[in-house]
Order: structure tokens, then sequence, then C-alpha cells
């Protein structure tokens, strides 16, 4: 097989990859909002952050 | 001779930062727990893998819940804290009494995870390690010792069958 179509093919793979790639985060963005709209009115989890020092 | 003997060695602990982490490991838990000084600590983490089919992309996703898990011998109780790789909080704790709890046991497969039925509606999957690499994705902590304790404890006064 010649380096030019072994290149091609490479070239080719790569599309496809970016492709899926940017169909995956489309879809997944589109799904987040649709989750995000069915979602606002609930209360987020409770958070506790990280006490300080007691040395500082 | 150093050079390779330290190529050969593999990853190293950084045990500073490690013992920074189990500070504010027990800070954090003792924030939200009531008495957490009468628990053991170690960092567990559960995975939640699912699969997608968008057309032509399909695969899986695994996400990773980090995990201060927290015991006490004497009352039999495990304490479960969810919080994040850094350590910058924490949320609420979770409490998995023997007494209360459905049932509990060390899984074989796919991981040895600890796994506990708080009732039968669902349940949760502890995995812990001595130590993990990855930084990004869980607590950089070396806990050889806490996690033999974890287990034994587990399997020998906590679990059910």
């Amino acid at each position: 097989m010649p380096i030019g179509e072994i290149g091609a093919f490479l070239l080719f793979l790569v599309i496809v990859f970016i492709i899926g790639n940017l169909w995956f985060h489309f879809v997944e963005a589109i799904l987040r909002q649709i989750k995000k709209l069915f979602t606002r009115h609930k209360k987020p989890p409770a958070w506790h952050p990280l006490p300080p020092d007691k040395e500082d | 001779m150093g050079f390779f003997s330290k190529l050969f060695k593999g990853p190293e602990i950084d045990m500073e930062k490690s013992n920074a982490n189990s500070k504010k490991m027990r800070a954090l838990f003792n924030q939200v727990v009531e008495n957490g000084d009468n628990y053991r600590l170690i960092f567990g983490y559960t995975e939640d893998v699912s699969r997608f089919n968008y057309g032509f992309v399909h695969g899986s996703k695994t996400k990773i819940g980090n995990l201060i898990v927290g015991w006490n011998e004497s009352s039999q109780t495990i304490v479960v804290v969810p919080t994040v790789p850094d350590l910058s909080g924490c949320g609420d704790p979770t409490y998995y009494r023997r007494s209360e709890i459905l049932k509990a046991y060390r899984n074989k497969y796919p991981t040895d995870a600890f796994i506990i039925y708080p009732d039968k509606k669902g349940y949760i999957g502890i995995n812990a390690y001595d130590w993990l690499e990855d930084e990004k994705l869980y607590v950089y902590v070396s806990q050889e010792d806490e996690l033999a304790a974890f287990t034994d404890f587990f399997i020998n006064r906590f679990a059910t069958k």
C-alpha cells in the first residue's frame, strides 16, 4: 500500500474521531440542558467547605 | 546506578502531601460528624458506570465519587461523607449502622468493593486502595494500615454474611 493511501486512511480515522467527539459532546450538552429543566427547582445538596487551618 | 535504580523503583509516595490530606480528611469529617474523633478514617470512592448510545457514537461513562469513610468498632457503624479530590469541602454524612442495614458483604467480582445495602431500594459500593496516584480523580493519601484495619473490621464485624 502506498504511503499516500495509508496517510489518507489515517486522516480519515482522525476525522471520524473528531466528528465522533463533537457529536458526543453535542448530545451530552443537550441532555444536560434537558436535565437542568427538570431539576432547576431541586435544592442543591448541602456542601461544607474545609474549615481554615487553626495554625494559620 | 542511582539513576537506573530510581527508574525501576516505580512511583514514590509523597508522604508530606499524604499526611496533609489525612489531616484535611479528619477536619472535614469532624466538621460534619458528631464525635468524629471516635471514628477511624480511610479514603474510598464509588464508581458509577453507565452505557450510552448516541447513534454512531456509543460507549460507557464512568463517574467517580470520592468518599471519606469513617468507622467505629464499638458501635459497629460506618459513616460515609462525600468529598472531592482536593478536599476543599464535603457533603452531608450517611450513617450505616450494622443493626439497621439490610446486608453488607465484600464483593469479589468485578472489584473487591465493600458493598452495603441500607435497604432493598439501593446500595453503596465502596472501593478502597492503599494509594492511588491520580490526584485529579482521587484523594492523594497513603493508607495501607488503615485500609487493613477497615478490611478486618468490615469482614469480621460488619459484614452480614
